[in-house]
């Protein structure tokens, strides 16, 4: 017993649980909702998700190099992939390559590196890259595939959908053998937003068979897996009730009154939440720590603002869905709404009591 | 006092107890050891005056420190022997901070000092005297000298009513240590009639048991001494077992619902908290005429083979209870007390003091994070084990100088003073940050700019009161020559002024030259 003891100080036992493992169970909960995007949208998802995974590497990669980081803690949190993985499913799986590509760069290298890497970031990377693409790139973001089974996506009535081949040389060469722009279809907010501007009723625009029950036709079923991993989530106590409830909420709250007062222009608020980005908002990208709220009134109070402003950019802006511009605002006002909500600690509620 | 249903403090953690091991056996005495390291501790800067010298003999139980302040407290020989040094040595304290140490060597014959023949103590300060003269300080960790909690009792209304509680606090939540539990299975008629004592020199309406749910057979034995002795106004209370419910405030917020204000003790709701061992030690002084010489530790952690609770005499060297407990040379850390909020020891010849509970050696395997510290994710899990109710990722931000301006005043007010650096925070945060680190940082810095602060401004002001002082001798000066210049603009007076002053001349030039 005469070697040096260690004395560092206390705690004595470290934390068990690691950033990557947060990390892994985030990817995890994603898995069905992707499961079910490949099953009405087919395999197009998986093609974006190796390519935005792989492009999200070689960004971060060369980042830690030039920003003289060590590499293999970072490059092994899965942080990356997490990005890459809620930026594809926000955007349309036949979308060109370069789509994934140059939205992996504005999450890796601008929103998250030139903010001083993992922790330091303002923005939601997954987010400042969508928002990049659907000002820089509309219109492919507005060219979906309806929703149809999982082998013959597209497949309406008895029009062809696309195989796994046509759907790869579509986007990384932009040219298919068959009749892509007969079967591409807009998603069902931006059929709304079309037709609106159009004059038609929403009662008419929802006659499209894109329309599903309550949201849009599979996008409605992505949205309840979404709800599902985000339950998870909940459960493994990665992210707390909070921002889910309050972007949920708050969405139902915000939507109803202009419903009630025109429901020709306003969408039900069930459509507003199973469509759009609106559940993967509220359980991953709103949920996300780093560029959002620390105590749980703020984290209330953000994702309050979240929902508020979706609703109002898809009832009033120029956007189909505005999720992502939402987020960014909401991060944006992170910092401001933290510094008014720091809770009373214990001891400090009953002042002279 | 006590609530129904208790109530429950924020966040909290649910950690492994790993204290059976050392519990299930009975109490061993540790022996005699080949020589005893006595720390003398001042409290609050007031330094106990020494009654030995090198060379000098001593019987058990006899005064070796006293102290000149109230604040203090009296340090007594645990055995006969000699003293054979006197010196500043490292002490069972954080950082091992060196404390004046007086080394014993004993002479094997145990042989005790004349005791004086006290008699029953009647009144609520002879209880005090008592206490304070067998050294009793608060035996739980934090060594605050348990007299001074009494001299403020009693509590009463208007109406003469006893409104105060004593809280005997027996959940000890952190992991691994077991004196506590042991102490109440083996000494429950002890500690009843010790708390009887406290509760008569705090003139207290009751006492509250406070014990883990999770440890059988501590209840029983205690309600059954209670019941024994006929007592009415004290229950045992099982609380959850939730680190950290051991801790002051948050024990005081379980059992009454009540918050312990910011900046005050619990005393300002009526509540006096004592450690089980302070109450046991309170029964050997006054109804045994014992002086707080010995206490129970528990010597345990994965690098020790028979981990046991020892009967220990205060100043043993740790070397000497690793020993007797078997601790391999696997040893990285040897912890005083437990493994969220201990502190890591140098060397293991220092010796126990008052406040040491547990002794912990851990293996490396242990202690050594999976990954090395990556930066803050602001994931939140610290946010929702803090029992402060503080927000330490925000903490950690403006500590951690991320703000522009490198601001610990921003931690003062996100109140890291409120912290009670429980490791909860650390203890959970995935990228293995080690929390509680910056805020000990961020409390002694800012102290330390404090203090520097007043005295800079003691300084200014000591600058500014000799320049108003002499300001004012200027300024009365002039006043003074003014006064006098304006007898001269007024022209009746003037005159008289002048021909005053001409007539004085006009003496002088005679008296010169009468000469
Ligand atoms: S637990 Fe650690 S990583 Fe998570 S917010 Fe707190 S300090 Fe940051
Ligand atoms: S160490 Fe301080 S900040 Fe961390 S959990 Fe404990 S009280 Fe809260």
């Amino acid at each position: 017993m005469n070697k040096t003891l260690n004395t560092s100080s206390a705690p004595h036992i470290p934390s068990r649980i690691k950033v990557q493992t947060v990390m892994l169970w985030v990817c995890l909960a994603l898995v069905p909702a992707t499961f079910a995007h490949l099953y009405y949208f087919g395999p197009g998802i998986l093609i974006q998700l190796v390519l935005a995974a792989v492009s999200a590497y070689l960004f971060e990669w060369w980042c830690l190099k030039w920003r003289k980081q060590p590499i293999k803690p970072f490059i092994t949190d899965l942080s990356a992939l997490v990005t890459a993985w809620l930026f594809v499913l926000c955007i349309s799986p036949i979308a060109p390559w370069y789509v994934a590509v140059v939205g992996m760069f504005f999450a890796i290298v601008v929103a998250k590196h030139l903010y001083g890497g993992l922790g330091n970031n303002i923005f939601n990377p997954a987010m400042v890259a969508f928002a990049v693409i659907l000002i820089a790139f509309p219109q492919s973001m507005s060219l979906w595939l309806p929703p149809g089974g999982f082998m013959d996506v597209g497949a309406i009535g008895n029009q062809q959908g696309l195989t796994f081949i046509e759907q790869l040389n579509w986007i990384f060469t932009g040219h298919t053998t068959s009749h892509i722009d007969a079967i591409t279809t807009a998603t069902p907010l931006s059929a709304i937003q079309t037709g609106l501007q159009q004059s038609f009723s929403l009662s008419e625009i929802i006659e499209n068979p894109i329309f599903g029950d309550f949201g849009g036709l599979g996008w409605e079923w992505i949205a309840n897996w979404l709800f599902l991993g985000g339950a998870f989530l909940l459960y493994k106590r990665i992210i707390t009730w909070h921002i889910p409830a309050a972007v949920l909420l708050t969405t139902i709250a915000a939507a109803t009154p202009f419903y009630l007062f025109n429901n020709d222009v306003f969408m039900s608020p069930q459509q507003h939440v199973f469509s759009g980005g609106i559940m993967l908002a509220a359980f991953f990208i709103a949920t996300d720590p780093t560029s959002g709220c620390s105590s749980f009134k703020g984290k209330i109070i953000f994702g309050a603002g979240v929902a508020i402003l979706t609703v109002l950019i898809r009832n009033f802006g120029a956007f189909p869905d505005g999720v992502a511009f939402a987020v960014l605002l909401m991060n944006m006002s992170a910092p401001l709404i933290d510094r008014v909500t720091v809770p009373t600690p214990y001891g400090k509620k009953t002042k002279g009591d | 006092m006590v609530i129904e249903p208790l109530s429950h403090f924020h966040g909290g953690l649910v950690l492994r107890h790993h204290k059976k091991k050392s519990c299930e056996k009975e109490t061993r005495s540790a022996g005699l050891p080949e020589s005893l390291v006595i720390a003398i501790k001042s409290n609050r800067g007031a330094a106990p005056r020494l009654l030995v010298e090198i060379g000098d003999r001593v019987l058990k139980g006899q005064i070796i420190a006293k102290p000149e302040h109230i604040m203090g407290s009296y340090s007594h020989a645990p055995t006969s022997g000699e003293v054979i040094d006197i010196s500043n040595l490292p002490s069972a304290s954080p950082d091992a901070i060196p404390a004046l140490c007086v080394t014993l060597k004993p002479d094997g014959k145990d042989q005790w000092s004349e005791p004086t023949r006290l008699k029953k103590p009647e009144s609520r300060q002879e209880i005090i005297d008592q206490i304070r003269a067998a050294g009793i300080v608060g035996l739980g960790g934090a060594g605050f000298p348990t007299h001074i909690k009494y001299y403020q009792a009693p509590f009463s209304d208007s109406a003469g009513n006893k409104n105060s509680t004593i809280i005997i606090n027996g959940a000890e939540c952190e992991p691994y240590i077991s004196c506590d539990e042991r102490l109440m299975l083996d000494h429950p008629h002890e500690i009843i009639i010790g708390t009887q004592w406290l509760i008569k020199a705090a003139d207290a309406a009751d006492a509250i048991i406070a014990i883990e749910d999770n440890i059988g057979g501590v209840k029983k034995r205690l309600m059954a001494e209670i019941k024994k002795q006929e007592i009415t106004n004290m229950t045992v209370v099982k609380v959850p077992t939730i680190y950290p419910t051991g801790g002051e405030k948050q024990l005081v917020k379980v059992l009454t619902g009540k918050e312990v204000p910011s900046d005050q003790t619990p005393y300002s709701l009526g509540v006096i908290m004592q450690n089980v061992a302070t109450a046991k030690a309170v029964y050997d002084a006054i109804e045994l005429h014992k002086p707080l010489i010995e206490r129970v530790v528990t010597v345990t952690g994965d690098s020790v083979q028979d981990p046991q609770n020892y009967l220990t005499l205060i100043g043993t060297p740790f070397s000497h209870l690793l020993a007797l407990a078997h601790c391999s040379d696997s040893v990285d850390k040897l912890i005083i007390g437990g493994p969220m909020m201990g502190y890591a020891m140098p060397n293991a010849e220092i010796g126990i003091e008052k406040t040491t509970n547990c002794l912990l050696a851990l293996p490396e395997d242990c202690t050594k994070p999976e990954i090395a510290p990556m930066p803050c994710i602001r994931c939140g899990d610290c946010v929702k084990v803090c029992p402060q109710e503080l927000l330490p990722q925000q903490l950690l931000w403006y500590i951690n100088g991320n703000d522009q301006t490198n601001d610990l005043e921003k931690a003062r007010d996100h109140h890291v003073f409120d912290c009670i650096e429980c490791g909860a925070c650390s203890w959970v945060c995935p990228s293995h940050i080690n929390l509680v680190d910056f805020y000990r940082f961020a409390k002694s810095e800012l102290v330390y700019l404090d203090t520097k602060k007043a005295k800079s401004e003691q300084a200014q002001k000591r600058f500014e009161d000799r320049e108003a002082r002499l300001e004012r001798i200027k300024a009365e000066r002039q006043a003074k020559r003014r006064s006098k210049t304006s007898k001269l603009t007024d022209k009746s007076s003037a005159k008289v002024e002048i021909s005053a002053v001409l007539a004085r001349i006009k003496k002088q030039t005679e008296e010169s030259a009468d000469e």
